[in-house]
């Protein structure tokens, strides 16, 4: 297994006291896997992913563990953390533009993963560098070297940016929102481009979104996400064709879809709920239609449904929706 | 892009001329309207209406302004600025007798400035909020608090008075003898000479003087490069650059720094002007053979001609110097020499 995250919990300190941004996530990702993970702004998607790399805010308090290679990171120190970074798990950003340093060259920004993690001398750094351009699809990488990211399009900056991530060859890549900023021709240039590299390497790839469409482009896994906490996981087929959890059901509900014509999208009434005042139950149950008694009270664990295929929704019971009757657990956490 | 720095530079050195216009207008409307008579003044209290009358007219004094400022102006395009009628000279030859003096010290006071301002801003920007921040920010706050004469008289009396470390007036030991004039800045002078003695004089002498005119400038700067730095801090690629695996000092040095310093050095113009001004006092409290002296003793003789002089010439610094920082820009952001 290439990551493994048990129970990672997190909080920040805003307003002068700490509240739970993500609540015991759990998630694995294998070598040459790609797991989704997706859910609305605000849930907690792109938290997951910083802290997987522990690049958090100062006043952060991180609970639970990451192992990545069988080696338990979350315990390492800044600088052992520092080798990790960028040579072992690489990571790709929303905003292409903010996230590139406006005052260095292109050449400069992807040389530096090479000049920090090995010891290629000045000549193998600039031969890398050019291979890099070549391999994320940039022509005229001679003269592109020398070039600054405000010279460049959106996608080719992105593009830049996927260099600078591959540049160690890393075994695992998190992206957060990478075509959230792009135009649509260009967001499918460069999911394009991540299912090439996808095949040519054994890379375990993260890809944080909320589009649905990405997900079905490039993952082979999903995992739901809502308000700090996971709510369903699967493979991504059987979550498109079974999804349990309302609220992916819901979210799968509001991609518009060729050839129907509905009168209106689905939407799921309200807004995630602030990490300030979380609910006690199920924190969808506001929102959910089929909102039970007990879904205000007790928080739902998370079941299988089928193999692979796990939800946390009081509606469902152990080993699929064969019976439809309430079933032992629910009755159990009714009963406290 | 060499092209587009020149045409930027021509453009801004011709914006200068309708400036100085205005800035030569105003002074001279202002020193013209002040009470007094440097007539009276030259010929002292036991001066007859006749010969006051006769030196009246001799000086121009009876024409209107319009026609003075006019004299004025045209002597200016040929290099005569008038005659001070405190020392008797051209002041022309007065503001280079004066001014290498000055430039020194301003430089001197900036390169402090530069050396300790920025770094310390650095340093309370990567420990925000902690012992070492909150130590700066009581130092900032002191020097850009403390008026620069008192600062400079508590200087004096500690390090000078009490301690003996560091010489309390003038440019040199006495007894000691000017270097060989080739910029009139003594240290670089000395320098270029090999003259060490001489060098480490001037240098000692410039210290008090140097620290007391800094001193606002540190404050402004350091608090500065604080805030900038903490903005950029906060920007993605910061994290792109803790993502890649940097180092705390790499990232700080080699990517924040270099974007957090730019407004610092339009501040640093600013600085620059803030000390040219400041050493009006300074020079004063350390009896300092410099413009500002010169500019203190022509106000009290209403020398307008020296007035007039000293003020143009300090307008024309503060335009070249932040017309200099604004070059800085097209070699350190690579954005504007492509827009």
């Amino acid at each position: 297994m290439l990551l493994n995250v048990n129970e990672l919990s997190l909080s920040l300190k805003r307003a002068g006291k700490y509240s739970k941004i993500l609540d015991q996530i759990s998630f694995q990702v294998e070598e040459g896997e790609t797991v989704g993970i997706v859910g609305e702004s605000g849930c907690g998607k792109s938290m997951t992913a910083l802290s997987l790399m522990r690049l958090l805010p100062e006043k952060a308090l991180l609970e639970g563990e990451v192992n990545f290679q069988g080696e338990k990171i979350s315990g390492y120190s800044k600088r052992k953390l520092e080798k990790i970074r960028g040579n072992q798990v690489s990571m790709i950003f929303q905003d292409p533009l903010t996230s590139l340093n406006p005052l260095h060259t292109v050449g400069t920004q992807i040389e530096e993963s090479l000049l920090l993690h090995t010891k290629m001398t000045k000549k193998e750094r600039r031969k890398r560098v050019l291979q890099l351009l070549n391999d994320v699809g940039l022509p005229r990488a001679e003269d592109l070297i020398d070039e600054y990211p405000h010279q460049l399009s959106g996608g080719m900056r992105q593009r830049i940016m996927i260099a600078i991530a591959m540049a160690c060859e890393p075994q695992l890549l998190i992206c957060d929102e990478p075509t959230t900023a792009l135009d649509v021709t260009v967001q499918a240039q460069i999911l394009e481009l991540m299912n090439k590299i996808k095949k040519e390497t054994q890379m375990g790839i993260i890809m944080i979104t909320h589009d649905m469409g990405v997900v079905a482009e490039v993952c082979d896994r999903v995992i739901v996400m809502y308000a700090g906490k996971i709510v369903e996981e699967g493979p991504v087929l059987e979550i498109f064709q079974n999804p349990k959890h309302p609220y992916t059901q819901g979210l799968l509900d509001s991609i518009p879809k060729l050839g129907q014509r509905k009168e209106k999208l689905g939407s799921i009434p309200g807004t995630v709920p602030a990490p300030e005042n979380m609910v006690v139950g199920c924190r969808f149950a506001d929102r959910c239609s089929h909102a039970m008694d007990i879904c205000r009270t007790v928080h739902p664990p998370m079941i299988g449904i089928k193999e692979n295929h796990q939800t946390a929704c009081w509606l469902y019971e152990e080993g699929d929706e064969k019976d439809g009757s309430i079933g032992s657990h629910k009755l159990e956490a009714a009963l406290h | 892009m060499r092209m587009d720095a020149l045409k930027f530079v021509g453009k801004r050195l011709l914006l200068m001329i309708p400036i100085l216009i205005g800035i030569s207008i105003l002074t001279f409307a202002i020193s013209n309207t002040i009470p007094g008579d440097p007539a009276r003044l030259i010929l002292g209290p036991k001066a007859t209406p006749e010969g006051l009358e006769a030196l009246r007219e001799d000086m121009g004094l009876n024409d209107p302004l319009y026609v003075q400022y006019g004299r004025y102006m045209g002597g200016i395009f040929q290099g005569d600025l008038g005659q001070s009628t405190y020392s008797q000279k051209p002041v022309s030859a007065d503001l280079i007798r004066y001014s290498p003096a000055t430039f020194e010290l301003t430089l001197f006071a900036m390169v402090i400035t530069v050396l300790i301002g920025i770094p310390l801003g650095i340093i309370s920007a990567s420990k925000k909020d902690k012992i070492a921040d909150q130590i700066t920010r009581i130092f900032a706050l002191i020097g850009v608090a403390m008026p620069a004469f008192w600062l400079g008289l508590l200087l004096l009396l500690l390090f000078y008075l009490k301690l003996g470390v560091f010489p309390g007036s003038g440019r040199l030991d006495s007894g000691m003898s000017p270097p060989t004039y080739i910029t009139g800045m003594y240290t670089v002078d000395a320098l270029l000479t090999g003259n060490w003695p001489v060098f480490k004089a001037a240098v000692m002498h410039l210290v008090l003087p140097g620290i007391t005119l800094a001193a606002i400038t540190i404050g402004m700067i350091t608090r500065m490069t604080r805030s900038s730095m903490l903005e950029v801090l906060k920007s993605d690629y910061i994290r792109t650059a803790h993502a890649k695996g940097a180092p705390e000092n790499r990232v700080l040095y080699g990517h924040a720094l270099r974007n957090g310093v730019m407004p610092v050095i339009t501040l640093l113009g600013m600085a620059f002007g803030h000390a040219l001004g400041g050493s009006v006092l300074v020079e004063s409290v350390f009896s300092w053979p410099g413009l500002g002296r010169y500019a203190v003793n022509a106000i009290t003789y209403l020398d307008f001609p020296a007035v007039m002089g000293v003020t143009l010439l300090i307008a024309i610094l503060f335009i070249l110097v932040n017309l200099i920082v604004d070059t800085l820009y097209f070699f350190i952001d690579p954005r504007l020499k492509h827009n």
